[in-house]
């Protein structure tokens, strides 16, 4: 006789089981929080009075009438673009260097796994110190080495740099520590994707005569680029939708919004403002950049993968 | 070891939720029923004090008013920058704290709050007329609805270093900003110390700014609430700032953060600062020399004599709508916290300045040393800004003096109009202190800067006019 079988053996009633938590998750999580914020991008909702009638696109219409937020888009663009291309090269080379084998290894991938564990505002923090506008440790390296602050010297003869202060300093800056934070992550990607490449090919390259940049570009890059597709694509999301490093360390500034980015004007308009339906609006504009991305980006990983 | 099937773990799992399930309902029961049998609660929500001394006197004096009115009260301290997105997650979720406290006026918020006209017109009743930057900073003159009520608001004047000032002849700091720029400039450059008003996307530029609009006879809006920026006193104050920035500041403004002029000041890397006696009372506290040096000015005057000065911070309480049931408690605790105003002066170290100067002075021990023949707030206040109780040993006495009246020269975001929303956007968007830093970074013309600046706060009427918080004119 054939056992009966239960409720739960079902395959039907099991995987959809199991799958359910997933779900809900992002439907409670992020399914619904992007459906109120395109709701309320297309309404006049504020701060103060949670009740909106819906307005159709004229957010977005102000939105893009606005130079403030033209500004704030092409901040976004440099500081991801840059950003992602800096992560890319140095995970690369971080990876390369891990991979090899030499005393004090352990130490060295602690160090760099550090900036990923820490909490980003605590690190924002601490560069915040580092490049004070006064008090600023790298400012004091320069001037004792005569580099900084005196008549004729190299880098002019302020006492100080000022870093957050002048606008390409301060754009650079905020490059430097979103850097710093995203490269533990690009190096342990690229190091896994490394680790995958078959030594057979690379040791028969090396046989025939090639050399390290014919590798690179002939056997690894090819063979790497479904990882640094998906490297590209998280360090870009990370990028685009951070304010977290804009905000404790410029707040946009300096004037006139040297360093806004979409993420932190949405805030500032949104809860600072108090126009919560544009601050959505700001913030929706990265749904159709970023699935963009993503398609286009998955299609050439899978294309990649298949050929 | 006996091993767990699939079918087990989910059936166990299931019956282990279910169990939790109706465990925390029975449990969510107890709760609501021990809290029908319990006395109310008045739940606050208020910002960290910038003085701790404050909060060290204020949460225990709610909790010692609410055994006296049998009721429990709970004071929650949020950092300031969390405090409008905690108020608005409230709304949105229907529930939260009784009674808020703002330190800007909450004006956009006043859809969602109650109308306090009455708490108001009993408190001056009681204790005698508001001074008009807390009355300007609740008062919704278009809806003729009280969204907050303002119990105190703090001084902003000018913080200068005597020794610098003596060294260029000016002993006594500066009267007007002509004089700000003439021995700043002089300060900067024989003394290597530059002035200290910031130019970046910060409160404290902010204030800044304003009062110097205001000085030189302009302003985001006239008493009416029609923007009235674009105009030639606008630019005047704005070339004038360009000016400022060229003789006496550096990049670094461009860079400050609120604390960074507190910061400067006690460094002694600054000449001159705006900001509250905080700067001067942490210098006691950690730079007792430089605190020594630190003298103070009200506001400065521009070119046609005119001197008004940005209130620095303003206490303002709204009752959300969804606490209609704890309205009468929030509107005591309100009426007592008045009463007791010159505790709130005495324990945040004269950082509190009343709306009601003419409040009496309670009865019996105060917790300060007697003022001989105090009788109203005013009479406190006055004695203590005569000669400071905090001062330190061997300090020149009479230094907050220039202080005593600065209800007549303190003036509200808005002024001379009401802090209506539109206001508070311009402010919370920093559209002031751009105007003001393009020019300076010679990125425009003055003239541009402030057209730029104009069409921006013009969109902001339009978008809070339509919203109908304030009156098409």
């Amino acid at each position: 006789m054939k056992p009966k079988k239960h409720f739960f053996d079902r395959e039907t009633v099991l995987a959809p089981l199991l799958v359910l938590p997933a779900g809900l998750y992002i439907v409670l999580f992020v399914g619904f929080p992007f459906v109120m914020s395109f709701v309320y991008s297309i309404s006049n909702v504020t701060v103060g009075n949670p009740n909106f009638k819906i307005v159709g696109l004229q957010n977005f219409t102000a939105i893009l009438a606005d130079p403030v937020f033209r500004t704030s888009l092409f901040n976004t663009v440099i500081f991801t673009v840059v950003s992602v291309l800096l992560v890319l090269v140095f995970a690369h080379i971080l990876a390369e260097l891990l991979l090899r084998d030499f005393r004090g290894k352990w130490l060295v991938r602690f160090l760099i796994m550090l900036p990923w564990t820490a909490p980003i505002a605590l690190g924002a923090v601490g560069f915040l110190w580092f490049l004070d506008s006064v008090f600023s440790p790298i400012d004091w390296l320069l001037r004792d080495v005569g580099l900084l602050g005196k008549p004729g010297a190299l880098l002019g003869p302020a006492s100080n740099l000022y870093w957050l202060g002048r606008p390409v300093l301060a754009m650079a800056s905020i490059i430097l520590v979103h850097v710093w934070r995203l490269l533990p992550l690009g190096t342990v990607i690229l190091i896994s994707g490394m680790n995958s490449i078959p030594k057979e090919i690379v040791e028969a390259a090396q046989m025939d005569g090639a050399g390290y940049f014919r590798r690179l570009f002939d056997i690894n890059l090819p063979l790497l680029f479904p990882v640094i597709g998906v490297t590209i694509l998280f360090a870009t999301f990370f990028t685009f939708t951070d304010m977290t490093v804009v905000w404790v360390l410029t707040r946009g500034g300096p004037p006139p919004n040297a360093t806004q980015v979409l993420a932190s004007l949405a805030f500032l308009t949104g809860i600072e403002g108090g126009d919560l339906a544009q601050g959505a609006a700001i913030a929706i504009f990265f749904f159709p950049v970023l699935a963009g991305l993503a398609i286009i980006v998955l299609r050439l990983v899978k294309k990649a993968i298949v050929t | 070891m006996k091993k767990i099937s699939r079918r087990d773990f989910v059936k166990k799992a299931g019956v282990g939720a279910a169990g939790l399930a109706i465990g925390s309902s029975v449990l969510d029961l107890n709760k609501a029923f021990a809290q029908t049998s319990r006395r109310r609660t008045l739940r606050l929500l208020q910002w960290s004090h910038f003085v701790p001394r404050y909060d060290k006197w204020f949460d225990p004096y709610a909790k010692a008013w609410g055994e006296k009115h049998n009721v429990d009260v709970t004071v929650d301290h949020i950092s300031l920058s969390d405090l409008r997105s905690t108020f608005a997650a409230e709304i949105v979720a229907g529930r939260g704290h009784d009674l808020i406290e703002f330190i800007n006026p909450p004006s956009d918020f006043e859809p969602s709050v109650l109308d306090l006209t009455d708490v108001n017109k009993e408190a001056e009743k009681k204790f005698g007329k508001q001074v008009p930057v807390a009355t300007r900073s609740s008062y919704n003159p278009d809806t003729r609805k009280y969204y907050g009520f303002c119990h105190g608001w703090t001084i902003d004047p000018g913080d200068y270093r005597k020794s610098l000032w003596e060294k260029v002849g000016k002993p006594e700091g500066p009267k007007t900003w002509e004089e700000l720029l003439v021995y700043a400039a002089k300060i900067k450059k024989q003394l290597g110390v530059q002035n200290g008003i910031g130019l970046s996307q910060e409160l404290d530029t902010n204030m800044a700014g304003r009062a110097l609009l205001w000085s030189f006879d302009t302003g985001t809006q006239d008493e009416y609430e029609r923007v009235i920026l674009d105009n030639k006193r606008t630019v005047e104050a704005v070339k004038y700032m360009k000016d400022l920035y060229d003789k006496t500041l550096t990049p670094e403004v461009f860079a400050w953060t609120p604390a960074s002029n507190n910061q400067a000041l006690i460094a002694g890397r600054a000449s001159y600062i705006l900001n509250s006696i905080s700067a001067y009372r942490s210098a006691q506290k950690d730079v007792p020399e430089i605190a020594k040096d630190v003298y103070f000015s009200p506001a400065l005057k521009g070119p046609r004599g005119t001197g008004w000065a940005s209130e620095h911070v303003i206490y303002v309480s709204v009752i959300p709508k969804f606490a209609t049931a704890n309205a009468d408690l929030a509107k005591q605790f309100l009426l007592d916290l008045v009463a007791n105003y010159d505790r709130a002066v005495w324990e945040s170290e004269l950082y509190a300045t009343p709306s009601f100067f003419n409040a009496p002075v309670p009865h019996g021990e105060r917790g300060y040393p007697l003022v001989r023949g105090a009788k109203h707030v005013r009479d406190v206040f006055h004695a203590w800004f005569d000669n400071d109780p905090f001062a330190l040993p061997g300090e020149a006495k009479g230094k907050l003096l220039p202080l005593k009246n600065a209800e007549k020269w303190s003036a509200n975001i808005g002024h001379p109009g009401p802090a209506n929303p539109a206001e508070g956007e311009i402010f919370g968007t920093f559209v002031i202190p751009n105007m003001f830093a393009r020019v300076a970074q010679g990125k425009q013309s003055a003239e541009d800067s402030v057209k730029q600046a104009a069409a921006e706060c013009r969109k902001i009427f339009a978008k809070w006019e339509a919203q109908g918080l304030i009156k098409k004119r």
